[in-house]
């Protein structure tokens, strides 16, 4: 109980609230008391006063007297009155003898008198009349009621404080704890594979009501994450296991034929085949899970990314010739950009490969590079082909997704997901554009901030080599 | 040539072990850190296969930087299911010559070992390349064939220079890719191909022993002889 925070909270608030009260009793309680022993002195000393004007006056005897009939008329235990002669022998009034511990000079004293509540501190005043001695007091009946009502008040105060707070401090408690039960609810069916609950919500901005809205927006997006992987997932189980079914098939059949020495061979080069299909299908979606972790914005370096681009153009003119395709490099001049050369290699690769596969016989196929802006490098692939339709535009870069007019070409369809990895990886999306005819696909790459002086840009780029391997391997034959 | 294989898997090593016999070559096997050290430090081996990843506490990667240290300049190929570009990277900086991804096709670990132990003999980048009646000179950047002079793009002159530095070798199609244009990744189309009959097109086609020949299931190779 102690340590629920609704509770402690409450008792926090109770003990805060008898500190206020005992501040404001406590001087209080003092300023009272020492008005009440002014007072009563005052009184005493009047007493007195008045006894002496009469012993003045009137003599001893006539004090005795005044002092008898006072007694007599008077509820014991009022007034204190004591006459005493020089010897301290009681002359008149309602003490058997002189106090023990009051002295026989004048003055203001405290003695403990029997009363109705055991012993009370009772004021007595002494004074000297001629050679006797008179002792004047008054118990503290007259204040007992206020100071007990005093007491009662503050004590009723100090219970109420104390039963609201912990009601409050209970009724907070279940309050909450209900709410935490219906979000512990929740996260439960999440933890169990539920995705789809969502915590509790209302229209106010108390703090539960926020950190739900906020732990409903991580789940929101968690969501997003893993029906993207269950997808993937779904994909990667289905394009292996059709090359993976073929394969078994072709072996099995061949455990089953038993075909010549020839006919094997034959089949087993082509088993070797179905299983190469199936490495490459599984480097790219190594390739592709190593970009998507970000791991390898460590290979970026400063590079020239006309010449990367003319590279690539020049690796795939013999291929561009085949189908007599026109593949042409536009660009102004070097232009240096901070960028992964290998996988940017591969992406430009990838898109040229596929401008090449939809390009039409005699068509033509052009790429440019330019400087957009202070900060980005703009590469586009643009072809004369068919194109994208409108629709089809999202669904060509998900991952393993083939067009109609792809089907029966090479291929994993994992092209345009590696591209667009690879753009997002260089802080840039990819655009599918008409080029009416045909498709324009263009991406981003940072400028190289510093290092883009004329100077630097007229170096040749960084060969990749040093990136990826040391130049003893790759320069040499 | 004798060769050292440090590899743990019973079945690559012994289809290892099997196809470096036939190529003619004798191999010891080591199926541990600990074997592969000793003998790796002990033996005079033309060429070290090593595995990248081994049980027990030594690793591939160790041994090879132990070697180094040591002043052992045996050319090492490291073979690793580790594809990342970045493990790549580390596996060179160690100190390995050259790096293969498992699985691999053989012809491409018997052409990479070719290549490391020609290039480990020396190479002189000056004196002029012959194969048969065809003349390839690195300083001029002259190519004949008999009389006749032949003219090449850079790339392909690249391209042919590679090829005949590694006359009578099979050179695998990814060792074309990673040589001639940097490459290190698949392009997943015959581009290389297209390259290879290109070149032959401008040094065989007029002529009629034809020097460039294709390696089934391999890749390609320059040789005069059949």
């Amino acid at each position: 109980m102690i340590r629920s925070s609704a509770l402690s909270l409450a008792l926090g608030y109770v003990a805060l609230g008898l500190t206020a009260l005992v501040l404001f009793a406590a001087p209080l309680w003092y300023a009272w008391q020492v008005t009440i022993q002014d007072g009563r002195a005052e009184i005493l000393q009047a007493d007195a006063q008045r006894l002496t004007d009469i012993y003045k006056r009137d003599g001893a005897d006539a004090v005795k007297t005044f002092i008898d009939t006072r007694v007599s008329m008077q509820i014991a235990g009022e007034r204190i009155l004591l006459l005493t002669d020089a010897s301290l022998h009681p002359l008149a009034g309602n003490l058997h003898a002189w106090p023990a511990t009051v002295p026989q000079t004048a003055g203001n004293y405290t003695i403990p008198v029997k009363g109705n509540n055991g012993d009370q501190q009772t004021l007595v005043h002494v004074a000297t009349l001629g050679s006797d001695y008179l002792l004047v007091g008054r118990d503290n009946a007259l204040f007992q009621p206020l100071q007990t009502r005093f007491w009662y008040g503050l004590s009723a105060a100090v219970a109420v404080l104390c039963i609201a707070g912990l009601l409050v401090g209970l009724i907070t408690r279940r309050a909450l704890m209900s709410r935490v039960h219906s979000i512990r609810q929740t996260v439960s069916a999440i933890i169990h594979g539920d995705l789809k609950h969502r915590l509790p919500t209302h229209l106010s901005d108390d703090e539960l009501n926020t950190l739900s809205l906020t732990i409903n927006g991580m789940l929101d997006q968690i969501e997003l994450l893993v029906h993207g992987v269950r997808n993937v997932s779904n994909s990667i189980a289905h394009d292996l296991r059709t090359p993976l079914a073929e394969l078994r098939s072709r072996l099995e059949e061949l455990s089953l034929i038993r075909p010549s020495t020839e006919e094997t061979y034959a089949e087993i080069d082509g088993a070797v085949a179905d299983v190469d299909r199936v490495i490459r299908i599984f480097d790219a979606l190594l390739r592709l899970a190593e970009i998507d972790a970000g791991m390898r914005r460590s290979g970026f370096v400063s590079l020239d990314v006309s010449d990367l681009a003319a590279n690539a153009v020049e690796f795939y003119e013999p291929a561009a010739e085949l189908k007599d395709i026109d593949l042409r490099m536009r660009s102004n001049g070097p232009l240096l950009v901070s960028a992964d050369p290998v996988l940017l290699a591969q992406a430009l690769s990838n898109l040229i490969d596929n401008a090449l596969k939809y390009a039409p016989l005699r068509g033509s196929i052009e790429v440019a590079v330019q400087k957009l802006d202070d900060l980005r490098a703009e590469i586009s692939v643009s072809d004369n082909g068919p194109g994208i339709d409108d629709e089809e535009k999202t669904k060509v870069m998900q991952r393993f997704y083939r067009g109609d007019a792809s089907r029966g070409t090479p291929g994993v369809g994992l092209g345009l997901s590696l591209v667009q990895a690879v753009a997002k990886l260089h802080g840039s999306t990819l655009e599918l554009r008409d080029n009416g005819p045909g498709l324009r696909v263009v991406m981003t790459v940072p400028i190289e901030p510093s290092g883009a002086s004329l100077r630097d840009a007229q170096q040749p780029a960084l060969p990749a080599s040093e990136v990826v391997a040391p130049p003893t391997l790759a320069s040499l034959p | 040539m004798k060769i050292l294989l440090v590899e743990d898997n019973e079945r690559v090593s012994q289809f290892v072990i099997k196809g470096l016999q036939e190529a003619g070559h004798t191999t010891d096997h080591a199926a541990n850190g600990r074997d592969g050290m000793f003998l790796a430090a002990s033996e005079p081996y033309d060429v070290i296969i090593m595995d990248r990843m081994l049980p027990g506490d030594i690793d591939g990667l160790a041994i090879i930087e132990v070697l180094r240290k040591a002043g052992k300049r045996t050319p090492i190929l490291i073979l690793s299911a580790l594809s990342e570009v970045d493990d790549r990277i580390r596996g060179l900086r160690s100190g390995g010559d050259d790096y293969l991804t498992k699985p691999f096709a053989f012809g491409e670990l018997l052409a990479r070992i070719d290549a490391l132990h020609r290039r480990a003999e020396g190479v002189d980048h000056e004196i002029p390349l012959t194969v048969g009646d065809l003349h390839v000179d690195p300083l001029t950047r002259k190519v004949t064939r008999g009389d006749r002079p032949i003219t090449l793009q850079p790339r392909e002159f690249k391209l042919l220079e590679y090829l005949m530095r590694h006359a009578g070798q099979v050179v695998t199609r990814t060792m074309l890719l990673e040589n001639v244009w940097d490459y290190h990744f698949d392009p997943q189309t015959n581009v290389v191909d297209v390259h290879i009959s290109k070149l032959r097109q401008k040094i065989d086609a007029e002529f009629e022993r034809p020097l460039l020949k294709t390696v089934r299931n391999a890749g390609y190779m320059v040789t005069a002889g059949d």
